[in-house]
């Protein structure tokens, strides 16, 4: 155990994790320079596509250190955004150490402060590690001053390196030996097996990825999960190298892969302490947080008889994806589907991706939600995620919405447009204190509701992208909304309808009024689109009728061309979604989400 | 109107029987908009086509098909020397089961059209001549990039209808940019005043890969707005409707009993077959092929003793009634539904109740029992009508 190092890697997005990540493993030889493709870890296409990690993937590395002594270090990938800190945090649990990555041009980040925050609360050792000192633009010294003042860490312990170039990746790894502590527990003690992970395997189920904080799990061993209470036995148990490795056992201080039959995950609570059947430990390992979704949107087929692929999908996603929920949901106007609930618009965003890529999926979302407290006039109190379940407005007492605290880091020179910017979300107690030299850190509290709407767009162009955003949920504050319809040729649609903040509720309507007017194709006849708040029109735009739409030669006999033009035009027609006599696209769904910026 | 034994529906002046299309593949100049299978070769290649085309026919000698509307297209068949023309005509006859009486048409440009050739062609056989006049003012000729003046293409349909063909027909364009409504107006009464038969108009097309598509991909032309070529294509209907023209199809406009014949077959799904780079055939009953475009390539097939197929498709039941429809609401006569229903085996009315009841109530068809009929605003959009239907499994 003493020759055992777990540890992750916290870092803003883009301060380049992957790439370190990459670097250290190729160091240690657990893969041919031949066979390596960048950023190796992030194995969905996904990930690679835009640069971050979702899923947090492990792997174990064996390094002979300057010392001459073998070790294994267990590297637990984190992923890097605000709406997983929640994954964050079970990675942190499974982990002694953590490298804190820092770009040498950009400085401590809001994300970077919060995640440390999150492994301070786990009692993690931290090395600070600058990268990207191969840069032109690299401050050494500034990044270091902010180390010591924000972040309170020693910068004279912090590693200089390039992931990049490879410059300093040994001493990263000397680093992670030295000063990164072993694991502590006891192999011959009762079994506490944390599951910090799971991924699913076609052929194998849910895999699950653990780390064993006492005790020994062997193959054939009979367990118990003690927050599900279900019993299981080890199929297969072991390392997770680049792919897996069985080995029979895992003792206290590994980190590895077990197999027990599970088919689904929602049989699994990540989180949950795997236990021996006979001689159960007396309490599962303490600190664990379920992660609660913020944000809920319908999530409907665009054809309809894809329902069943969207059930199979979801069932799968959850596998890997234990932070969404979801539950049947039917609309009058896409027919049924599933309410689910996110983490933050990131994870819906990535959610549906996944959805449509890994599965094929053709998919519509309503507008996402926040979840609102009802008290009615008799005494009556209920949360509503769902605008269709709004109750009659005239029985409400209170509607209570969410409040976070948002954090946002800019140069100080944006802090007046942000601070507008959040007076426009009506933000309260918007304070604001300099972090170094020309940093600013401000802090707001705002309603959840108005960040999921083009929030990051805004405030990604106010700040030229140098602005970066953190939240906390905070509580429930007393608020004023209306429900807000969307109708199309006088027919609600009803996945569009909102809960909106009386203010903003005639600027809402009007955008989604625009934007759908931009996206519907015409028709053969006029559409009328408006806005509506309980009967009373307050927005509206008008699609006039086709007036002209024929090929004007359809001879020499080619008649071919012309009907599979058709044809393709009827298969995009179910990328299409009736409303009444009016199809919608499924890119107007999506547009009204946008910002008008965009 | 009635459905025959051999399951088309067939609408006034169409046949059963099949047509065969010739395709001439040679121009003295390329017009801009042009994207048909064209080449300005000369002498020495049009009769190497001369041979290929005659041995291409002889491949299709036992196909079975019996015609009765031969058709000349371009490219520009009068480009062709009378005498290679005349050698062609024979061979056809003499390889293909083409009716003494079969109505045979020619597309001819006003350059090459004077009081001899008119009559050559007439002597030939031809029965109906299709002017590519486009224009009647020598600003839109130029635009067009033609070679022709107004003046050359009024006389050459002088000379067309003195020298007795049946059927006289000019082809026009319209929707150049920055066209006056009263222009094109202009234009309609002056061919019609012309003394003409038959009239296609053409909305003007922007094809990729031409001249003009490229042209608009620079910046450097557009394309009229939607709502003046919704305009100007109610003003062809009604002038002409005014004047005796039925507006049979979305761009053709005949008397009474000048119909087009032969193009009436590829609309109403009767059989032809084409010869030429880039023709096209159809068997009347699910085959569809087409040839290669590139002459060279086309000749070479041939040469080597093959058909010179580029591609084919056997058509499903259901695809057969999608271009059905998709046909019938390009004409006048549009479709009988019931007919459609048994001949394709395929639910069309059921499915569609409610579309036809709108599309009814928007003045876009007019129904007859189960019989339906694009009306002249309906026509406009065509495109659109045919995409409101749902044919079963779709």
């Amino acid at each position: 155990m003493d020759h055992t190092r777990s540890f992750c890697i916290i870092a803003h997005i883009d301060h380049g994790k992957s790439t370190l990540a990459d670097r250290l493993i190729q160091h240690c030889g657990a893969v041919e320079d031949r066979e390596f493709r960048d950023q190796i870890l992030d194995s969905m296409d996904l990930e690679r596509e835009r640069g971050i990690t979702i899923k947090s993937n492990t792997i174990s590395l064996d390094y002979t250190a300057k010392n001459g002594e073998n070790y294994r270090l267990n590297l637990i990938d984190t992923p890097g955004h605000v709406d997983f800190s929640h994954e964050v945090r079970r990675s942190l649990m499974s982990c002694e150490g953590a490298l804190l990555l820092v770009d040498a041009s950009q400085g401590v980040e809001a994300q970077t402060m919060a995640n440390m925050y999150l492994a301070i609360e786990h009692d993690l050792e931290m090395v600070p590690v600058i990268n990207k000192i191969d840069l032109p633009a690299a401050d050494i010294e500034r990044v270091k001053e902010e180390i010591e003042e924000d972040l309170g860490l020693d910068s004279d312990d912090a590693v200089l390196c390039s992931a990049k170039t490879g410059q300093g990746v040994e001493d990263v790894l000397e680093a992670i030996v030295n000063q990164l502590p072993p694991p502590e527990g006891d192999p011959e003690g009762p079994l506490q097996v944390l599951i910090f992970d799971a991924q699913y395997d076609s052929y194998r189920g849910a895999v699950l990825l653990v780390r064993v904080m006492n005790g020994t799990m062997t193959k054939g061993q009979q367990v118990l999960f003690m927050h599900t209470k279900a019993e299981h036995t080890v199929e297969e148990i072991g390392l997770l190298k680049l792919s897996r490795e069985a080995t029979g056992s895992l003792s206290a201080g590994d980190v590895g892969y077990v197999i027990a039959g599970i088919k689904s995950v929602s049989d699994i609570n990540i989180g949950d302490t795997i236990t021996d059947l006979a001689e159960p430990a007396d309490e599962p390992v303490p600190g664990y947080r379920e992660s609660k979704p913020v944000v809920f949107s319908s999530v409907y087929p665009m054809a309809t008889d894809e329902y069943g692929e969207l059930t199979k999908a979801l069932e799968k996603l959850k596998l890997n994806d234990a932070a969404l929920i979801y539950e049947k949901d039917s609309s009058q106007a896409l027919g049924f589907g599933y309410r689910c609930g996110f983490l933050g618009l990131l994870h819906l965003e990535i959610v549906q991706q996944r959805l449509e890529r890994e599965y094929d999926l053709s998919l519509l979302l309503s507008a996402p939600s926040v979840r609102y407290r009802i008290t009615l006039n008799n005494g009556e109190r209920f949360w509503i995620d769902n605008p269709a379940l709004y109750p009659d407005p005239t029985t409400i007492d209170t509607v209570e919405e969410p409040f976070i605290k948002a954090a946002i880091m800019m140069p100080d020179r944006y802090i007046g447009s942000v601070m507008e910017l959040c007076r426009d979300r009506r933000g309260e107690e918007t304070t604001f204190n300099y972090l170094s030299a020309g940093r600013v850190e401000l802090t707001s509290e705002m309603p959840l509701a108005e960040v999921l709407f083009d929030f990051y767009d805004k405030l990604k162009s106010t700040t030229q992208g140098y602005g970066s955003f953190d939240y906390e949920m905070l509580d429930y504050r007393v608020t004023d909304v209306v429900k807000v319809e969307i109708l199309v040729n006088t027919e609600p649609v009803d996945p569009l309808s909102q809960l909106v903040h009386r203010e903003k509720a005639r600027a809402r309507a009007l955008h989604y009024c625009d934007r759908l007017k931009d996206t519907i194709p015409k028709q053969q006849f006029k559409i009328a689109i408006q806005g509506a708040i309980g009967g009373t029109v307050i927005a509206r735009s008008t699609i006039n009728a086709f007036r002209k739409d024929v090929t004007a030669k359809c001879y020499g006999g080619d008649i071919s061309r012309k009907r599979k033009l058709l044809e393709k035009q009827k298969k995009g027609k179910k990328r299409m979604k009736m409303v009444g006599n009016v199809e919608i696209p499924q890119s107007a769904f999506i547009a009204v989400l946008k910002s008008d910026t965009d | 109107m009635m459905a025959t034994m051999s399951g088309i529906d067939i609408p006034e002046g169409a046949s059963t029987r099949a047509g065969l299309y010739v395709h001439v593949p040679f121009c003295s100049s390329i017009c801009p908009y042009c994207d048909f299978a064209v080449t300005l070769a000369g002498e020495a290649r049009r009769a190497q086509w001369e041979r290929a085309l005659l041995d291409e026919a002889v491949m299709y000698a036992d196909c079975g098909f019996d015609f009765d509307t031969v058709y000349f297209g371009g490219g520009t068949p009068s480009a062709l020397k009378i005498d290679r023309l005349t050698r062609v005509v024979g061979g056809l006859r003499e390889k293909l089961q083409i009716d003494p009486e079969a109505q045979v048409f020619i597309e001819v440009n006003p350059e090459d059209v004077s009081p001899e050739t008119a009559r050559a062609w007439r002597d030939l056989g031809f029965s109906s001549v299709s002017v590519g006049v486009q224009a009647l003012n020598d600003v839109s000729l130029g635009i067009l990039g033609r070679r022709h003046t107004a003046e050359q293409a009024r006389r050459s349909v002088e000379s067309l209808l003195e020298a007795g063909f049946d059927t006289v027909s000019i082809d026009l364009i319209f929707g150049l940019p920055g066209q006056a409504r009263s222009d094109w107006e202009g234009q309609l009464r002056e061919g019609v005043g012309l003394g003409v038969q038959h009239l296609s108009c053409y909305q003007l097309t922007f094809h990729e890969g031409t001249v003009f598509g490229k042209r608009r991909e620079a910046g450097l032309m557009t394309e009229m707005g939607e709502a003046p070529q919704a305009e100007l294509f109610a003003i062809t209907h009604e002038v002409l409707g005014t004047r005796g023209f039925e507006g049979y199809e979305v761009s053709n406009f005949a008397l009474p009993g000048h119909r087009s014949t032969h193009n009436l077959k590829y609309w109403t799904g009767a059989p032809y077959l084409g010869l030429g780079p880039g023709a096209h055939s159809f068997d009347g009953v699910c085959k569809r092929w087409w040839n290669r475009s590139k002459v060279r390539l086309w000749q070479r097939d041939i040469d080597q003793g093959r058909r010179p197929v580029e591609g084919e498709e056997s058509l499903t039941d259901k695809q057969r009634a999608l271009e059905t429809l998709m046909l019938g609401m390009r004409t006048a006569d549009g479709v009988d539904l019931a007919w459609l229903e048994k001949r394709f085996q395929t639910d069309v009315i059921g499915p569609n109740a409610d579309t036809l009841r709108d599309l009814e109530a928007r003045g876009l068809i007019s129904r007859r029992a189960d019989r339906i009929a694009p009306t002249p605003a309906g026509m406009a959009v065509a495109d659109a009508l045919s995409r409101a239907f749902r044919i079963e499994g779709d």
